[in-house]
């Protein structure tokens, strides 16, 4: 089999905080994502979901360990990382000011999307994700439900391999998340490896092809529904997490406490 | 650097988000384009009125006292010059009670006529406030004319200085005529005639005026019109998540910044133009009048010299605002720094209204203050191109400093999410590295306020105190705050046996290296004579023992200043900076400590010398054995207690051959330190592992 889209090895992100001093929010994770895979990060708030995907995107430096998007490799190559990289979380927003057109057409030249063809994939992507009534209007005068699509659309921008959502449906009504569900899943359909987080289990059961239960840091465990079934002996995915969340010892499950910059309010 | 697409993708963004957003095209371009005018208009309205009001006075006057015989006489007496008789603006007017008319205000001045025998007694009974001026001894027995009035009412204020006027008229009048009916006329060839002739061309007169002004005003307007985007841009991009969209795009760190810093400058430029052109044509109108020096015409080629001149500071004052913004976590906190960003930014440009500051000084070396001296000197025609170059280069680079700046506080995870990393806030060594370039400025200020405040004069307790005391505290501090290493963060190592020949070859040279750049700062900025044989008085004063001098000269500044700036200080900047730059900059920083201008650039170089022998032996005690053999030397010859050295060169210099004899010494010396080094350890940004110096 070829390279994985991403793949990390023993990734591994310290914080400082006054009250607790060293905390290591990301400890030693592995992770393998292929084109055409959706691979659910799944855990409570805290977990280190956040911090994980922020390292792949670049915006956080791993204090240790190596992730390779694309075979290039965050730290080295930040540069070719994010150009063949798309990020959505619910604090990733859009500039009010600027028409919906405008958003993509500047999201497609500021990650260097071929130049001749940047008014093609404009129209493209404003006929694909249903623009088209409101693509001249102001960013700010828009509803929630658009401006989703509007971000979505500029995600995918520059049409890139890998494609991250940090807690995408945070923040949504019920319509709106199923909707974006729609779009997740049609986006892997194209071949686009994608890494999506989230703490609804249902969630990761209906669209996720392979889920890692992260907590405290670590991955606990990875595998398809089925196969993390078959380990467990539990159905349900809720089971499965507690099944793994309990073989940690106690003493650490205690007092994890939000971190700063991880979702949530 | 080459506009890429994502750069100029950044740039319209920033320009179409400001040009729909009316709040700020209100405060940044229509409100100032109303509000300037409107400012000079009123200015000038009230201005007039003032003259208008003052020239309509009359001033009620009341006489009084055992003179008032001769006050009275003396105000009926013709104007000299005008010949206009002082009623006109005067009235006399008889109260009752003077002095509480004068107190409510119903009369503005009071004349007092006194002997000068009364004056005296009531001085001495204290019924009399003598005046702030006491007045010659051949006007002892005259009498004296004393005006009351409150300085609170315009009316009075004014009265008073007439009145003023009026009677040191009378009082010449009457010398002269009593000089005539004593006989002496003065023989017209006895006096002098004093006449000021200005042979500067009125443009010239002009230019200076408006090449005085011209950097305040521009700098000032381009500030405030780029900080409502700054503000905007970074700060405001944190607040409203777009930044985080945006890092996560492809585009460099590096192009995001110019993007952004180019739409400042644009933004800055275009507002200061627009005001630019708004004055203009108000002055054209004729609506606002601000004396005509302003009003001038600036020949083509100097216009566009102006502007490739001002290019530099544009970038400057916009990297700083963006910098500003970039280390502001929130909008508001951006605005918060904004003012003491901009009152430092106009600090620089009042530098051409200092009289007497030429380009061939040290205000080369100030950024954007240099700009406005050569643009003064342009506006003057006075263009000198090798000086102008090196105060726009000197600009510029700061500018892309500043930049550069502002692409790191990108990547820093602190400034972006409010993280903090375990490296640098577990306290310790990586929290110094962070927090030392601060110590030091604060150590400086310090210094400062030490060096001016200090209660006594003695220079042995000067010294133990501003230089013993200081710099042993200041390590000392940084030691316990941090939890440093001592023997690492002092460098207290023992040095190969060699080094020592090294360093007892270098310190003559070092000497005479240093008089050579003493020399060459002189041809620069001349140093007065006067001023180094002051400050050799004040530094070794003749009445002061040779061995107390040894102790607070020699042995105290070089141990303690040896633990501040090769111990700590060094420890603290040595992954920042490769071992050259260490040198330099820490060299530089020792120079800075010693506050006269031509000291600065002679200390550095030794401070270069010790701080490279530092880092070649990874131990503080060749330095330290330098420092105080080099300062005991000095103060030996000072005192011409050393055979066959005259103290006179160090006020005059040893000539060419002796300092390249230095030179080479220090070379041969250097070799001798190279050959048994031992570097000092972890030198070097993080990055490529190790420094150049542990790979040698």
């Amino acid at each position: 089999m070829s390279e994985p889209l991403v793949r990390t090895r023993d990734l591994t992100k310290v914080f400082y905080e006054e009250s607790r001093g060293e905390v290591r929010a990301v400890d030693g994770v592995d992770l393998i994502c292929n084109g055409g895979e959706i691979l659910g990060l799944l855990g409570a708030n805290g977990a280190g979901k956040t911090t994980t995907l922020r390292m792949l995107s670049t915006i956080l430096r791993p204090t240790s360990g190596e992730a390779w998007i694309v075979g290039h490799e965050v730290r080295n190559a930040p540069e070719q990382v994010r150009e063949n990289l798309g990020f959505y979380s619910a604090s990733t927003a859009l500039y009010p000011k600027i028409t919906a057109r405008e958003t993509l057409r500047f999201f497609c030249r500021v990650n260097r999307y071929p130049r001749g063809k940047v008014e093609d994939r404009v129209e493209e992507l404003i006929e694909s994700f249903g623009i088209r009534d409101f693509a001249d209007s102001r960013v700010e005068k828009l509803s929630s439900g658009m401006k989703q699509k509007v971000s979505i659309a500029r995600t995918v921008a520059h049409d890139p391999p890998v494609l991250i959502f940090d807690e995408p449906t945070v923040a949504l009504d019920v319509l709106n998340a199923i909707e974006l569900r729609r779009i997740i899943e049609r986006l892997r359909d194209r071949g686009k490896a994608i890494l999506f987080s989230t703490h609804i289990m249902s969630e990761a059961e209906q669209l996720c092809d392979r889920i890692a239960i992260i907590h405290h840091g670590r991955i606990l465990a990875v595998g398809t529904l089925q196969e993390l079934r078959d380990t467990t002996g539990h159905h349900y995915l809720e089971e499965i997490f507690v099944h793994f969340a309990r073989t940690r010892e106690p003493s650490e499950a205690q007092g994890e406490a939000e971190r700063p910059g991880e979702t949530g309010p | 650097m080459r506009l890429t697409v994502p750069i100029r993708a950044v740039f319209w963004l920033e320009i179409q988000s400001l040009l729909r957003d009316p709040r700020t095209l209100l405060i940044s371009v229509v409100l100032p384009i109303v509000l300037i005018p409107a400012i000079l208009i009123a200015g000038n309205w009230v201005e007039e009125r003032e003259t208008r009001a003052a020239e309509a006075l009359t001033f009620r006057l009341a006489v009084e006292g055992e003179r008032a015989d001769l006050a009275r006489s003396l105000l009926n007496t013709q104007a000299p010059n005008s010949g206009e008789s002082l009623d006109s603006r005067f009235q006399l007017v008889s109260v009752e009670d003077p002095w509480e008319a004068l107190a409510s205000g119903r009369i503005d001045v009071i004349l007092e006529g006194m002997d000068a025998e009364g004056w005296r007694q009531g001085v001495r009974d204290g019924s009399i406030e003598p005046g702030a001026t006491d007045p010659p001894p051949e006007l002892e027995g005259a009498p004296r004319m004393r005006l009351h009035f409150h300085s609170n009412r315009t009316a009075s204020r004014e009265g008073a200085q007439a009145l003023r006027t009026r009677l040191l008229d009378t009082r010449e009048a009457r010398r002269d005529s009593i000089l005539l009916a004593a006989g002496l006329p003065a023989p017209p060839e006895n006096i002098l005639v004093v006449e000021a002739v200005n042979v500067a061309s009125p443009e010239a007169m002009e230019g200076a005026l408006l090449g005085r002004f011209l950097t305040l005003i521009l700098l000032g307007l381009m500030a405030l019109g780029g900080s409502a985007l700054a503000t905007d841009t970074l700060a405001g991009e944190k607040e409203r998540g777009t930044l985080n969209t945006l890092l996560t795009a492809a585009a460099r760190r590096q192009e995001i910044i110019s993007g952004k810093l180019l739409a400042i400058m644009a933004v800055a430029f275009g507002i200061a133009l627009v005001q630019v052109l708004n004055l203009w044509f108000f002055l054209g109108l004729g609506i606002v009048d601000i004396g005509g020096a302003f009003a001038v015409r600036v020949p083509t080629e100097a216009a566009l010299l102006l502007l490739v001149l001002y290019l530099p500071a544009v970038a400057l004052v916009s990297g700083i605002l963006l910098l500003t913004s970039a280390y502001a976590r929130s909008y508001k906190e951006a605005q918060l720094y904004l003012t003491p960003v901009l009152l430092g930014l106009i600090i620089p440009s009042l530098a051409p209204l200092l009289p007497g500051i030429s380009l061939q000084s040290a205000i080369i070396l100030i950024p954007i203050a240099n700009l406005g001296v050569a643009v003064r000197d342009v506006m003057m025609g006075d263009v000198q191109p090798g000086w102008i170059l090196g105060a726009w280069i000197v600009t510029a680079l700061a500018a892309a400093w500043v930049t550069r700046r502002s692409v790191l506080a990108l990547e820093d995870e602190n400034l972006i999410l409010g993280e903090r990393s375990v490296e640098e806030h577990t306290g310790g060594e990586g929290l110094f590295r962070r927090r030392v370039v601060v110590w030091i400025l604060v150590l400086w200020a310090v210094k400062i306020l030490v060096n001016f405040n200090l209660p006594f004069t003695d220079i042995r307790l000067v010294s133990l105190v501003s230089v013993g005391l200081l710099f042993t505290l200041f390590p000392l501090a940084a030691i316990l705050r941090f939890r440093l290493p001592v023997r690492e963060a002092l460098a207290l190592r023992m040095p190969h046996p060699g080094v020592w020949i090294g360093v007892l070859l270098g310190v003559p040279a070092g000497i005479l290296t240093v008089l050579g750049v003493f020399q060459l700062v002189d041809t620069v900025i001349p140093v007065p004579t006067e001023m180094l044989e002051s400050l050799g008085q004040a530094l070794m004063p003749e009445e002061i023992p040779l061995w107390h001098l040894l102790i607070v000269i020699a042995l105290v500044p070089g141990i303690a200043e040896e633990l501040t700036f090769r111990g700590v200080i060094l420890h603290g900047l040595r992954r920042r900076l490769t071992p050259v730059a260490l040198a330099l900059v820490v060299g530089i920083i020792f120079g800075m400590f010693h506050f006269s201008l031509f000291r600065i650039p002679t200390t550095a170089v030794l401070g270069v010398i010790l701080t490279a022998v530092t880092l070649l032996t990874g131990s503080i005690f060749p330095a330290m054995v330098w420092h105080v053999l080099n300062n005991a030397l000095a103060v030996l010859a000072s005192r011409d207690a050393l055979p066959g050295v005259d103290s006179q060169w160090f006020a005059e210099g040893v000539g060419w051959e002796w300092s390249l004899a230095g030179v080479g010494l220090l070379l041969v010396s250097f070799a001798i330190i190279w050959r048994f080094r031992t570097p000092y350890p972890d030198v070097g940004p993080p990055g490529p592992p190790g420094g150049a110096m542990s790979r040698t």
